[in-house]
């Protein structure tokens, strides 16, 4: 019994020590481990800078970071929605970086005082399946509610942080009452019936168990990696003239107030922004890399090719409580 | 001298129970601050537009949970101990193997086997054609279905062991009055039972109101899970800790009754345990028992570690077992064998101290020290953040605060399980010890620590299996990459890496069946 005490405290101090005194940098990160663990290994084996990876939800991680004040231990701030990093600006939880560090990245994918820089986007489109003509009419995310597509259609439940998101620039784009009934209607053809995944629905599409989907551009080349005969397509919706083009939301980072380490975690970013890192960054799930000059996978088509709506990103951050007022207003499931 | 020696000992008692109960009253009281902040117009907001549908939701999905458990519970209880049959120690086993299982693992298989290309998916397409839809689990029938499978082994345990220390002669006096084998279940079993059965659906329905994992992961909105979504989605604390107020009330009424009937059930129990007399069962019952055992089996423990083989196996086959996850597991194993010992020693001067007291006093700290059992997981680790946070910020980021919020969850169960042992051990017994001329520590070493080993080991058992599965406050609270199998078996799980979370929960199953097995045979010893 004291032997087992005495063991367990030496392993107790060992787990401290190495907490307190290695020189690593802490990453509350909302991103998948598997897509930002190969970035991680390739900033360490350039630059000789630990990272610990701590995973969570995004929400749940900012939220994290914001009740823990001046005592974080966490350095830098990582999500996949721009939504969440707009939040930590306005939470003031993050440092301005300097213009020179982030100023290769687009205005548009970064927050106005620089705190948080956007590093890979991703489009909303559709999934459609190319056997099933039931769906060809839908030219825009709008005609998702029309009735004819009843039963039909596959959307994920409204909690999802990509969904938010994607109805965040739809309202930026039209006005409150286009979003309502284009819920409505929505909400109609699926009933009570949505997906908790996006990959789910891309493979209801893909054996026919429904025509048509809402997805981030990401999750269907995914699924014909790996089944290349899938009967899918990829449509860009709301590309005729006078529509709003494809939603974009990306995922950042950003360099946490209260960290002591700055100058490493400059590093980081640096190499996030970097061409290399980009390349890395966006090539593991196929996202745009969001420094101009760097192409995205080929499969993927091109920024250039398509209509991307013009909603700045800082607007999901700044609006998403009126959506979430909508979205729950509407009672979608 | 002997009652100057009795003063001391209840003072030492009192300063360390008190202590204790102050910590664990830590969580209980963030809620009051922060629920204090809210205004009139705020709480009136909350009380119409969000209570009346949370109460509903609750309340139905834990009364379908209770008439679940109670079918499973009871049923197979009564066919385990009445019948004398082939197989009847394996059937015990089978219907507490399901305890090894969290219920947030039970939900993300469930999912994953009723979609349509899964196991149970594929099957009723086979037989109901291709055009009818499966069902769903993401609804109130969905969430009762897992939460049942997942603690009717509860309720079996209780019930079980209030029916073999039940008095048999009674039943045979009924039988001999001529009431039929029917009759004298319903007028006379039954009724003996009933204390037993509504602490078990007490306990039952106490796990749901807190339950976090399998009901976030069902989306089905309880209290606990619409606290977590407030806290986390939009921040709003003060709406969170509002919502709090309301659960803690609904749980102290469960945790009242569970008291209530669990006192009652030692009126009821004999005095001399009669070992009940087991009929042999006849073929066309030994069917049925294990048609129903069996089928109880299938969908509460065999079903599922089908799928965590299947899937373990296939992360094995892709070489996704990486040194990490050795790491989670050691993790894992660490923070259990901490917490337990913590929560088993912290324990002992609350039962201890009521054991000697038995007043208002002492059974007022028993209830405190169950504030762990009344509020969710999340608003516990929220509390012991803002109070490590502004009183003790240099502990802050260790493991210790996350063995905090864990001693705090897991205290009423070391306390319950001490409770019954600590009653054995009379203040006359301890004197007689020193009369014969015993040291205190011979004392104590001979006779206090014989006497609450059970009590001990119980409460350690407990505490280890409770903490091995324990998510949300882990998730909060764990130092920095610091990952336990249970949020690893979350992230994955919300990445749909089936592959990946599959190992996790094989391994938390694994971890939790050497320390059932101690507990069973102590509990076997105990009722022989």
């Amino acid at each position: 019994m004291k032997r087992a005490i005495t063991a367990l405290f030496t392993l107790w101090m060992a787990a401290f020590s190495s907490q307190l005194f290695a020189e690593e940098l802490i990453v509350y990160s909302g991103r998948s481990d598997k897509f930002i663990k190969p970035v991680i290994k390739a900033f360490t084996k350039e630059t000789g800078i630990n990272v610990v990876l701590h995973t969570g939800s995004s929400t749940a991680l900012l939220n994290k970071l914001n009740l823990e004040g001046e005592r974080t231990k966490a350095d830098l701030y990582i999500s996949n929605d721009a939504g969440n990093l707009q939040k930590g600006t306005e939470f003031k939880l993050f440092q301005p970086m300097d213009d020179k560090l982030v100023k290769v990245i687009p205005a548009n994918f970064r927050a106005k005082d620089n705190s948080w820089v956007g590093l890979s986007a991703r489009a909303r489109v559709l999934v459609v399946n190319t056997k099933d003509k039931s769906a060809d009419f839908v030219k825009s995310v709008f005609d998702l509610a029309d009735p004819r597509l009843k039963g039909k259609l596959g959307i994920t439940h409204s909690s999802n942080e990509s969904y938010i998101a994607g109805v965040t620039v739809y309202l930026r784009a039209n006005n409150e009452k286009v979003i309502k009934s284009w819920l409505n209607g929505m909400k109609a053809n699926v009933g009570s019936s949505v997906f908790n995944k996006h990959s789910k629905i891309v493979k209801a599409v893909a054996n026919g168990r429904k025509s048509i989907g809402l997805v981030n551009h990401y999750y269907i080349y995914r699924h014909l990696a790996k089944h290349p005969d899938a009967p899918i397509k990829v449509v860009l919706p709301d590309q005729r003239k006078d529509d709003m083009g494809v939603a974009w939301n990306v995922a950042g980072v950003a360099i946490v107030k209260h960290s002591s380490k700055k100058k490493a975690a400059q590093q980081l970013v640096e190499f996030m922004v970097s061409e290399a890192g980009q390349k890395l960054f966006a090539d593991v799930n196929q996202e745009y890399p969001t420094r101009p000059g760097v192409p995205a996978a080929e499969k993927v088509p091109t920024r250039a090719s398509y209509k991307v709506a013009d909603v700045p990103m800082t607007d999901l951050g700044e609006y998403r409580a009126a959506t979430l007022d909508i979205i729950e207003a509407v009672g979608m499931p | 001298m002997f009652s100057s020696l009795a003063v001391s000992r209840v003072s030492t008692r009192s300063v360390l129970s008190t202590l204790v109960v102050l910590l664990a009253s830590v969580p209980l009281i963030y809620v009051f601050i922060h629920s204090g902040q809210l205004s009139l117009s705020q709480w009136s907001n909350l009380w119409s537009a969000r209570l009346p549908g949370l109460l509903f939701n609750t309340l139905s999905l834990a009364i379908l949970v209770a008439v679940g458990s109670f079918v499973l519970g009871v049923s197979s209880a009564w066919l385990i101990t009445r019948r004398e049959f082939f197989g009847r120690r394996l059937a015990t086993w089978l219907m507490i193997l399901p305890l090894t299982i969290p219920t947030y693992v039970f939900a993300h298989i469930y999912t994953s086997l009723t979609e349509r290309e899964g196991w149970l998916g594929l099957l009723w397409a086979g037989i109901f054609g291709e055009d009818v839809p499966n069902p769903e689990l993401y609804n109130v029938f969905g969430a009762a279905f897992v939460l049942s499978i997942a603690g009717f082994s509860y309720v079996f345990l209780l019930v079980s062991d209030a029916l073999t220390r039940s008095r048999v002669d009674i039943e045979e006096a009924a039988r001999l009055h001529g009431l039929t084998p029917r009759q004298v279940f319903w007028k006379v079993s039954l009724p003996m039972l009933r204390p037993a059965i509504a602490a078990g659906l007490a306990l039952v329905v106490l796990h749901v109101l807190s339950d976090f994992g399998a009901v976030s992961m069902l989306r089905y909105q309880t209290f606990t899970l619409s606290i977590y979504l407030q806290m986390s989605g939009r921040f709003d604390l003060q709406a969170a800790a509002g919502l709090s107020l309301v659960l803690v009330a609904l749980s102290l009424t469960f945790l009242i009754l569970e008291r209530f009937f669990r006192d009652r059930q030692r009126y009821y129990s004999a005095a001399q345990a009669q070992r009940t007399k087991r009929r042999a069962a006849t073929k066309v019952e030994l069917t049925f028992i294990w048609g129903w055992l069996g089928l109880i089996t299938t969908f509460a423990f065999a079903l599922p570690v089908a799928w965590m083989l299947v899937w373990t196996w296939e992360a094995w086959q892709q070489s996704l077992i990486s040194e990490e996850f050795w790491g989670y597991v050691q993790n894992s194993l660490i923070v259990s064998v901490a917490a337990a010992t913590l929560a088993t020693l912290a324990a002992l001067p609350v039962a201890l101290f009521h054991a000697r007291l038995r007043n208002k006093i002492s059974q007022g700290y028993l209830h405190m020290a169950s504030i762990g059992f009344v509020l969710p997981g999340p608003v516990i680790a929220l509390g012991i953040l803002s109070f490590v946070l502004s009183m003790l910020p240099w502990i802050y980021g260790t493991m210790f605060v996350l063995l905090l919020a864990m001693l705090i969850r897991f205290l009423p169960l070391a306390v319950q399980a001490q409770e019954a042992s600590v009653q054995q051990l009379s203040p006359s017994l301890e004197e007689a010890g020193r009369s014969l001329g015993a040291t205190p520590w011979e004392n104590l070493t001979r006779i206090v620590i014989p006497v609450l080993r059970t009590g001990l080991v119980s409460a350690w058992v407990l505490v280890f299996i409770d903490t091995l599965k324990e998510l949300p406050a882990t998730l909060l609270l764990r130092p920095t990459g610091f990952d336990t199998l249970p949020v690893r078996i979350w992230v994955e799980a919300s990445e749909e890496m089936l592959e990946l979370a599959a190992p996790s929960a094989l391994m938390l199953m694994l971890g939790t069946l050497p320390v059932l097995w101690f507990l069973m045979r102590q509990h076997d010893a105990a009722t022989k």
